[in-house]
């Protein structure tokens, strides 16, 4: 289910942040909050923090190449069934790999990077990347585990 | 306080690092410095001792990725002991409890590195 008009139009709650990996943490615990607020288990909670923590990480590293002066949004839409979050932010288009990551290889090939992609989609229930006239979005959902 | 700490000890061949709270892409350059000052060394057996690890992400894991051919390659290894569920969870997401070995607790880590005696 990846059907994302069942979130309100309109973001319940934004912030927008520096590029700077000194404010990966705060998101973190920001996020936490929020799901944990909306009645995400606390395990989920924790997985869907990390996810929105490499998604940010991917924005500083790839698409600012650390560029401190730029801007990243974050927003946070939540309805009964689920989560959705945006990353709206601008510079390189991210490079959006739909395989399987292949760990073996990646240990031949010496990589560090790569991972952060793979953990994302592995915790969420869809992660999608577009860009329309320059402007980046992330979107990715999450939804309650039905009782 | 700092978020991220790290320390080590190097016993008999043996290295063990103990890495302390959050490690993410911010702090993750401490970590990657404690890694190649073990190799540089010639410490090639690791043993990650995550007692005290609360979080990891994939900046962290991906240190833990670059060096271990390099390690291999020269009869090391890195073992990863003691973990919380948390982050061993964050490890298994990936895959990685299919590649390196996960251990419960310190000294049997250790005790993998050191040579299995012959049976007469």
């Amino acid at each position: 289910m990846t059907n994302s008009n069942q979130f309100p139009e309109k973001p319940d709650f934004a912030i927008t942040i520096s590029s700077q990996t000194q404010l990966l943490r705060m998101v973190v615990e920001l996020t936490r909050h929020i799901t944990v607020l909306f009645h995400f288990p606390a395990t989920d909670s924790q997985k869907i923090s990390l996810a929105i923590d490499e998604a940010v990480t991917n924005v500083i590293k790839h698409s600012y190449r650390n560029d401190e002066k730029k801007q990243i949004t974050i927003e946070y839409y939540l309805s009964s069934r689920g989560i959705k979050i945006k990353l709206i932010f601008t510079g390189i288009p991210p490079r959006t790999i739909s395989e399987e990551i292949n760990i073996k290889k990646m240990i031949k090939n010496k990589r560090k990077g790569g991972l952060g992609v793979q953990l994302m989609k592995r915790i969420m229930d869809s992660v999608e990347y577009k860009t329309v006239n320059g402007v980046n979005c992330c979107e990715m959902i999450k939804w309650q585990k039905a009782n | 306080m700092r978020n991220f700490q790290i320390r080590a000890k190097v016993a008999n061949g043996i290295a063990v690092l103990y890495p302390k709270g959050h490690l993410d892409a911010h702090n993750v350059a401490r970590f990657e410095k404690e890694i190649v000052r073990l190799i540089r060394e010639n410490n090639f057996k690791i043993v990650i001792n995550g007692r005290e690890l609360n979080y990891i992400t994939s900046a962290g894991m991906g240190i833990i990725m670059g060096y271990i051919d390099e390690i291999r390659e020269r009869g090391g290894d890195i073992k990863l002991c003691d973990l919380n569920q948390r982050v061993y969870e964050t490890f298994d997401l990936v895959g990685f409890t299919k590649i390196y070995d996960f251990i419960h607790d310190e000294e049997t880590a250790i005790d993998k590195f050191k040579p299995v005696s012959r049976k007469a």
